[in-house]
C-alpha cells in the first residue's frame, strides 16, 4: 500500500485515504455501509455477488466497490434509489431459490444473508415459481453441506485454495445448478473447517456441532487455542456449563489468526465435557491397588503429609498448562518443597534458543509479508497450521521466497521456491554450512545434496530486501539451536531484517520456557527424584513404576495416572483464567468459559493448596491475575504486564525476550562440527510425502474424545450414505457397521 | 444453402466454391500466403497501422476496433505474447466461422501469423467449440502442411520469425466464447470469465499479453495487408470498414452465409430479395434478429420502408446491432413469446453461474416463461420480467447477463400483442 494520501468523495463528503485502497473498505470505515457477500479482504477478489454496487462519476455502469481501488478525485455515491434498487434486486435474486426457512437453518441468527437482507429491508416477495432444491449431505465427518442455501460467493473454495493450499472443495455443475462440492463426493483434506467458518450462509456446517443449539443461546468467551503453538484466538460457545463449539468468526473474535483455525482447535473440544473426565480426587492407598475417591481436603492433606519430609521432590509441568500453573508448580518446588528438581515435559528444550536469541521473534503478520523464509526441519502444516497458512500466502500473494530444508518432502514444499532434500538427522550440517561457506563441502556430503544448492540458499538470503525469517522445527540439537539463534548479524543488512520463529509443539511451550526459569531437563528430574508432582501426563510413564510417591493433576485417566498414588482432577482450558505464550512471544489470555467440570480445579490452584498445606502461602488469594502479577514481577520478559493490558485480543502483546549480541560460541560450534563430521553421510531420505493430517488427526488424550477424530485417524472412510452421519455408519475403528 | 457475396467481390468467401480450397496448394495458387510474405517485410508498427486504417472491427460480436486492440499489447514486455483465435462460435444463429474453418483454414493460419508477427508473439492457439471437433482435423492437417512448407515453426520463410499454431477444443459451453472465459478454459480451469481490467491485451493467457480475435476478424487480416488498409476500408463505410459475413437462417427461401459490404442498403431488400424472400409467399415478415440471439429483436415496422443500412451504425440507429451477424428471420407463424422462451432456456442453460443476477435472473425468467407457455400467465408477468431484466442489465459480471436481458426486453416491448395473448388469456383459468 502506498503512503500517498488522495482525496475521495463519498456521498458528498470528502475523505483522505491512502492511494489504492479498496473502495468497499473505505466506504465501510466511513459509515457508508456497503452490503457484500463475496468480498473477503484476505482473499482474491471474486466480484460475483454484485451486492456492493455503487455509482462512480465518469464511469458508465454501476461498479462493484470490491474491485475498485481508490484514485484521486474519485466521486462515489452509495445512497441513491438506483443503488438501493440494485441491492434489493441482488437480495431478491439470492433469495429466489433459497429455502427461506431460517428458523430451521443451522446458521440462523448469525447468517450474513439473513442479516443483510433484513437490514436492507423492503424485499418484496415476487418469486412464486418452484424452487430448485438439493438434499443436505455430509462432505466429511467434520463438514456437512446444505447445498440449497449456497449463494456461490466462493469464499469456501478460495480459503481452501489460498489459505490451505488444498483445493479440495470446488463448484460443480453450471449456472443455477452450480453447487459447492468436492471431487469424488468426499473431503479428503486436513479438515480445518475454514470453509465452514467463512461461509456466510448455512451451507457449509460444522458437522460436530450441527443442530446442537442456536447461536444466540450460546455464551461467548474469547480464548486461546489449547493445541498449537501459534496461539490462535477463538471464541468458545457454551451453554449451561457445556462447550458446544469453537469458532473464530469475525463477529465474535478478532485475533492474530483472523477467521483461521485448524481441525484440532475447531473440532477437538469435546474432551471438555466428556463423561470420562476424572470426577473427584482419587487416592491409591496401596501400590497397584484401586484408586478410591476422596474429598479435596483429604487428598491435599494426604499429599502434604507424604511430601513434607521428602527430599528433592520432582515437579513436572506440561507445556499445555497456563503460565500461571507452570509458574506456581515451580514455586511449589522451590518455595514449599525446597527442591530445584523441576522440569517441563516438553518434547524439546527451547532454552538454548532463547539464551542466544540475537534478533526478535516475528509475529504472524510479519510471516505473511516476509520476503524470504528459511524453514529448517519441522512440519508447520501439521503442527503450526497458522504459521503454514501465512507462509503459503507470503509466497502466493506476496511473492516471498520460501526455502525448505527437510529430510521429507512435506506437503508445504508445494509452496517452496527451493526444497533442499537432506538426509535424516543431518539438519546440523545445514546449520553449519549456513554459518560459514567453508563448511559447504563437508555439509553437502553429510546432507546428501549438491554444494550448489547451499550456494543457492545463500544467494537467495543475500538478495533479500525486507524481512528474512528463520524458522526451525524441534529436531535441532541444543548447540545447533544456540548457534542459529545467535547468527542474525550474519544475514542482517540495511535492506534485510532478520527475525526468528521457533516451531515448538505445544500451545505454551514458549511460556513454559519463560516462566519456569532454572528448570532442568525432564530426564534428569525423572531420574533424580523418588517423589513427584506432575501437572499433566508424561509421554512415557514407565519410569514412574519404580517411584515412591506420585501425584498427578489430570483431566483423564492416562498411563501417568495409572501409576500415580494421588490423582487430582484438573480443570481444562475452558474452565480457567490464565495466559499462554505463543511462538511469536505473544502473551495471550485464556478465559474461563464454563464452570468447573465435576470437582476439577485449575492446576495452579491445586499447587497453591498443596503449598498452603505445607505452610507456604503464595499470597494469590485464589486470583489468577495475582498469579500473573507474580510472574510479571519475577520474569523480566513479562515485566510490567497485567491482565488488563492483555484484554484486547486484536492487539497481542509480545513478551520482551532479551536480544543478545553475537556471542563467542566456539565451544558450541566445535561440538557441532564434531557431530557433523561424525555423521555417516550415506543417503537416507524419506521420499514419500506424508498424508495430509497425519499428525493433526492423531488420536491423543484430548482429540480422541471427539468421535469424528477416530474416523479421521482411520483414514476418513467414505460412507455409503452421505445423507446420514458417518458416525452412524462406522465404528470408532473406521469399520463399517450394519445400518440399523 | 447459399454461400455467396452480394454487392462486392467475395473476399472472405473467395475459396468457398474452389475445389480443394482448404489445401495449401490451392490456397497458394489463389494468392494465399502472399500477405504473410509482404508482412514479414513490414515493420510491426506498419502492420498495426494498416489494420487501424482498415477500420476493421471485431467480428465476434462486440465490434471493438481490431487495430486499437492490437496497439494495447505491450510489445516490449519481457513476457511471452499470445495470439488466440476465438473459434467457439456458439451464438445462436451464427455459423459463418464454421465455413471459413472448413473450407479456408489457411486464411486463418495466415491471419494469425501476421498478427503474431505484428505483436511479437511466437505462439498462437485456435480454440474451437466442443461441437467443432471435426474441424480440428482439417485445421491440424493445414497446420502440418504449413509447417512442412516452413510457414509455421522456426525461422518462417527465412525471416527469423518463429511461430507455432496449436488447436484446442472446448467442452461445449457458450460462455467459453467470452474471451476471458475462453482463456480460463484454455488454461485448463473452469470456464468462468475473469475480471476486467486487467484486459487480455495486458494480462491474458497465463497472465501474459494476449490478443483474442474472432475467426472472421483474423481471416480479414491477409486481405487488409494485401490491398492496404485504406482500400479495404473503402469497401465498406468510414467507420465500419470492409465486408462482413451474415449467417442467415429462418423463414427465407435461401438461407446461408452471405458476404456483404459494410453499409449495405438495405435490410429489407436483403431479406425480401437477396435471401430469396419469405419462405412461404403467403406469410409476412414478422421479426428479425440481425446479429445473433444477444441483440435486440426487431419487428417488421422497424425494417419495412426504413432503409436500414447493414453496418454497426445503421443497425444501432434502427434499434438493434450487428453482433455476430447471426441473422434470424421470422414470419407471422412465430409467436415471439415462444421464441423468447426458447432463447431464455438457452441463456439459463449457458449462464456460467458465477454472478448472482445472471445465474438467478435467467433461471427466474425461464421459470416464468415456462409457466406462461403452460397457460398460467398472469397480467403482471410482463412488468415483472422487464424489471428482472433491468436488474440483470448492467449489473452482471460479464456481458452474458446483458445478452440474456436484451432479447427479453425487446421482445416484450416490440411484440406486446404476443405477450398479451398469453398473459390475459389465461387458458387454465387461474
Ligand atoms: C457470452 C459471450 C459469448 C461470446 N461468444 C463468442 C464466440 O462464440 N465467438 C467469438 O468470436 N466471440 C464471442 N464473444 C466475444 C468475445 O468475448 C470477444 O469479444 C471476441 O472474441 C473478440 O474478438 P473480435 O474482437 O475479433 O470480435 C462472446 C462474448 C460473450 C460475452
Ligand atoms: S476443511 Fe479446510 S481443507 Fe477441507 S475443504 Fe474445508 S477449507 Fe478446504
Ligand atoms: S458454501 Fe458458503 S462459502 Fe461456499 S459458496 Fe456457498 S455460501 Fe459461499
Ligand atoms: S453474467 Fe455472470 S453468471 Fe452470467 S455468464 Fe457472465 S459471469 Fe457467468
Ligand atoms: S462484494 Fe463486490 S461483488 Fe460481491
Amino acid at each position: 500500500m502506498s503512503e500517498e494520501l488522495i482525496k475521495v468523495t463519498i456521498n458528498g463528503t470528502e475523505y483522505e485515504v491512502e492511494k489504492g485502497r479498496r473502495l468497499i473498505e473505505v466506504c465501510n470505515e466511513n459509515g457508508c455501509n456497503i452490503p457484500s457477500f463475496c468480498y473477503y479482504s484476505d482473499l482474491q477478489v471474486q466480484a460475483s455477488c454484485r451486492m456492493c454496487l455503487v455509482r462512480i462519476d465518469k464511469m458508465p455502469k454501476l461498479q462493484t466497490s470490491c474491485t475498485i481501488n481508490c484514485t484521486d478525485g474519485m466521486v462515489v455515491t452509495t445512497n441513491t434509489e438506483e443503488i438501493a434498487k440494485a441491492q434489493r434486486a441482488m437480495s431478491e435474486f439470492l433469495l429466489a431459490n433459497h429455502p427461506l426457512d431460517c428458523p430451521v437453518c443451522d446458521r440462523g441468527g448469525e447468517c450474513d444473508l439473513q442479516e443483510t437482507v433484513m437490514s436492507a429491508g423492503n424485499v418484496e416477495e415476487r418469486f412464486h415459481e418452484p424452487k430448485n432444491s438439493f438434499a443436505e449431505k455430509f462432505l466429511s465427518p467434520m463438514v456437512a453441506n446444505d447445498q440449497q442455501r449456497c449463494i456461490l460467493c466462493k469464499r469456501c473454495t478460495r480459503v481452501c485454495d489460498e489459505w490451505m493450499g488444498e483445493t479440495v472443495i470446488e463448484a460443480g455443475n453450471r449456472g443455477v445448478n452450480t453447487v459447492i462440492g468436492t471431487y469424488g463426493g468426499w473431503l479428503n483434506c486436513s479438515q480445518c473447517g475454514n470453509c465452514v467458518e467463512v461461509c456466510p450462509t448455512g451451507t457449509l456446517l460444522d458437522a460436530v456441532y450441527r443442530h446442537e443449539t442456536r447461536p444466540w443461546e450460546l455464551e461467548r468467551t474469547v480464548s486461546t487455542d489449547v493445541y498449537s503453538s501459534d496461539g490462535m484466538q477463538l471464541s468458545i460457545g457454551s451453554r449451561g456449563g457445556k462447550v458446544h463449539r469453537i469458532v473464530a468468526r469475525d463477529r465474535y473474535v478478532n485475533g492474530l489468526n483472523g477467521e483461521f483455525l485448524d481441525v484440532k482447535a475447531r473440532f477437538g473440544h469435546e474432551f471438555v465435557n466428556h463423561p470420562d473426565r476424572i470426577k473427584t480426587p482419587l487416592i491409591r492407598y496401596k501400590k497397584g491397588g484401586k484408586a478410591i475417591p476422596a474429598t479435596w481436603d483429604d487428598a491435599i492433606s494426604f499429599v502434604a503429609d507424604k511430601l513434607k519430609d521428602s527430599k528433592n521432590v520432582g515437579v513436572v509441568a506440561s507445556p499445555r498448562l497456563t503460565n500461571e500453573s507452570i509458574f506456581t508448580l515451580k514455586r511449589l518446588a522451590t518455595e514449599a518443597l525446597n527442591s530445584d528438581n523441576y522440569a517441563v515435559s516438553d518434547a524439546y528444550n527451547l532454552a538454548p534458543f532463547f539464551d542466544n536469541l540475537s534478533a526478535p521473534l516475528c509475529n504472524h503478520k510479519e510471516i505473511r509479508y516476509a520476503k524470504t523464509i528459511l524453514l529448517i526441519g519441522g512440519e508447520p502444516e501439521e503442527e503450526q497450521t497458522y504459521t503454514a497458512k501465512q507462509m503459503r500466502q507470503a509466497v502466493r500473494n506476496g511473492g516471498a521466497k520460501l526455502i525448505i530444508v527437510n529430510d521429507t518432502p512435506i506437503n508445504l514444499i508445494k509452496s517452496a521456491t527451493q526444497f533442499v532434500h537432506v538426509n535424516k538427522g543431518s539438519y546440523e550440517a545445514f546449520v553449519l554450512a549456513l554459518l560459514d561457506k567453508k563448511n559447504d563441502k563437508v555439509s553437502a556430503k553429510k546432507l546428501g545434496v549438491d554444494k550448489a544448492e547451499l550456494e543457492k540458499v545463500r544467494v537467495t538470503i543475500a538478495a533479500t530486501e525486507g524481512d528474512f525469517i528463520i524458522m526451525f522445527g524441534g529436531d535441532l540439537s541444543a548447540e545447533a539451536q544456540a548457534v542459529l539463534a545467535n547468527s542474525a548479524e550474519k544475514f542482517a543488512s540495511d535492506k534485510c531484517k532478520v527475525l526468528y520463529h521457533p516451531l515448538p509443539l505445544y500451545n505454551n511451550s514458549v511460556g513454559a520456557n519463560d516462566v519456569m526459569q532454572g528448570k532442568k531437563s525432564l530426564g534428569e528430574v525423572l531420574k533424580e527424584s523418588k517423589s513427584f508432582i506432575i501437572g499433566g501426563s508424561l509421554q512415557d510413564a514407565n519410569i514412574l513404576e519404580e517411584k515412591d510417591f506420585v501425584v498427578a493433576f489430570e483431566l483423564f485417566e492416562t498411563e501417568t495416572t495409572d501409576k500415580a498414588d494421588v490423582i487430582l482432577p484438573a480443570a481444562s482450558f475452558a474452565e480457567v483464567d490464565g495466559t499462554y505464550t505463543n511462538n511469536a512471544g505473544n502473551v495471550q489470555r485464556v478465559r474461563k468459559a464454563i464452570d468447573f467440570v465435576n470437582q476439577s480445579k485449575p492446576d495452579w490452584l491445586i499447587a497453591d493448596a498443596i503449598a498452603k498445606e505445607l505452610g507456604v502461602d503464595f499470597g494469590y488469594q485464589s486470583s489468577a491475575s495475582a498469579v500473573f502479577k507474580a510472574i510479571a514481577d519475577s520474569v523480566p520478559a513479562y515485566e510490567g504486564l497485567r491482565y488488563p493490558a492483555l484484554k484486547n485480543e486484536s492487539k497481542p502483546v509480545q513478551a520482551k525476550h532479551t536480544i543478545h549480541s553475537a556471542k563467542d560460541l566456539s565451544n558450541e560450534i566445535k561440538a557441532l562440527t564434531e557431530r557433523v563430521e561424525a555423521l555417516a553421510g550415506e543417503t537416507n531420505k524419506n521420499n514419500e510425502t506424508p498424508r495430509i493430517g497425519h499428525k493433526l488427526h492423531r488420536l491423543t488424550t484430548l482429540t480422541s474424545r471427539t468421535p469424528q477424530f477416530h474416523l479421521l485417524a482411520n483414514g476418513n472412510p467414505k460412507p455409503e450414505n452421505l445423507h446420514v452421519s458417518p458416525l452412524k455408519q462406522f465404528d470408532t475403528d473406521g469399520k463399517a457397521v450394519a445400518a440399523s | 444453402m447459399e454461400i455467396k457475396a452480394i454487392g462486392c467481390e467475395p473476399l472472405q468467401l473467395k475459396r468457398m466454391h474452389v475445389k480443394d480450397g482448404h489445401t495449401l496448394k490451392v490456397y497458394e495458387k489463389t494468392g494465399g500466403y502472399k500477405s504473410l510474405k509482404k508482412a514479414l517485410e513490414m515493420t510491426q508498427d506498419d502492420i498495426i497501422n494498416e489494420v487501424k486504417a482498415s477500420a476493421l472491427r471485431g467480428r465476434g460480436g462486440a465490434g471493438f476496433p481490431t487495430g486499437m486492440k492490437w496497439s494495447f499489447v505491450p510489445r516490449q514486455s519481457p513476457k511471452p505474447k499470445y495470439v488466440v483465435c476465438n473459434a467457439d462460435e456458439s451464438e445462436p444463429g451464427t455459423f459463418k466461422d464454421r465455413y471459413l474453418l472448413e473450407r479456408d483454414p489457411h486464411a486463418l493460419i495466415e491471419g494469425m501469423l501476421i498478427a503474431a508477427f505484428a505483436l511479437g508473439s511466437e505462439c498462437c492457439y485456435i480454440y474451437f467449440r466442443g461441437e467443432y471437433n471435426y474441424l480440428i482435423d482439417i485445421m491440424d492437417k493445414a497446420i502440418e502442411e504449413a509447417r512442412k512448407a516452413n510457414l509455421v515453426g522456426k525461422n518462417i520463410l527465412g525471416s527469423g520469425f518463429n511461430c507455432e499454431v496449436f488447436t484446442q477444443t472446448g467442452a461445449g459451453a457458450y460462455i467459453c466464447g467470452e474471451e476471458t472465459a475462453l482463456l480460463s478454459s484454455l488454461e485448463g480451469y473452469r470456464g468462468h470469465p475473469r475480471m476486467k481490467p486487467p484486459f487480455p491485451a495486458i494480462e491474458g493467457l497465463y497472465a501474459c499479453p494476449t490478443v483474442v480475435n474472432n475467426v472472421e476478424t483474423l481471416t480479414a487480416v491477409p486481405q487488409i495487408i494485401e490491398m492496404g488498409g485504406e482500400n479495404w476500408r473503402n469497401l465498406g463505410t468510414e467507420k465500419s470498414g470492409g465486408t462482413k459475413l451474415w449467417s442467415v437462417s429462418g423463414h427465407v427461401k435461401k438461407p446461408g452465409v452471405y458476404e456483404l459490404p459494410m453499409g449495405y442498403s438495405n435490410l429489407e431488400k436483403f431479406i425480401l430479395e437477396d435471401c430469396g424472400g419469405m419462405l412461404h409467399d403467403d406469410k409476412k415478415l414478422k421479426a428479425c434478429i440481425p446479429g445473433g440471439s444477444s441483440v435486440y429483436i426487431m419487428n417488421a415496422e422497424q425494417i419495412i420502408g426504413k432503409n436500414v443500412l447493414m453496418d454497426y451504425e445503421g443497425l444501432v440507429a434502427a434499434g438493434s446491432s450487428v453482433g455476430s451477424g447471426g441473422f434470424i428471420v421470422m414470419d407471422e407463424t412465430v409467436d415471439v413469446m415462444e421464441s423468447t422462451k426458447n432463447l431464455i432456456e438457452f441463456y439459463k442453460h449457458e449462464s456460467c453461474g458465477w454472478c448472482t443476477p445472471c445465474r438467478e435472473g435467467t433461471d427466474w425468467l425461464n421459470k416464468i416463461l415456462k409457466r406462461i407457455s403452460e397457460g398460467n400467465g398472469r397480467p403482471e408477468d410482463a412488468q415483472l420480467m422487464l424489471d428482472i431484466c433491468d436488474n440483470i442489465e448492467g449489473k452482471s459480471f460479464c456481458p452474458l447477463g446483458d445478452a440474456a436481458a436484451w432479447p427479453v426486453q425487446s421482445a416484450i416491448k416490440r411484440f406486446p400483442e404476443d405477450f398479451k395473448n398469453w398473459l390475459f388469456r389465461n387458458t387454465n383459468g387461474n
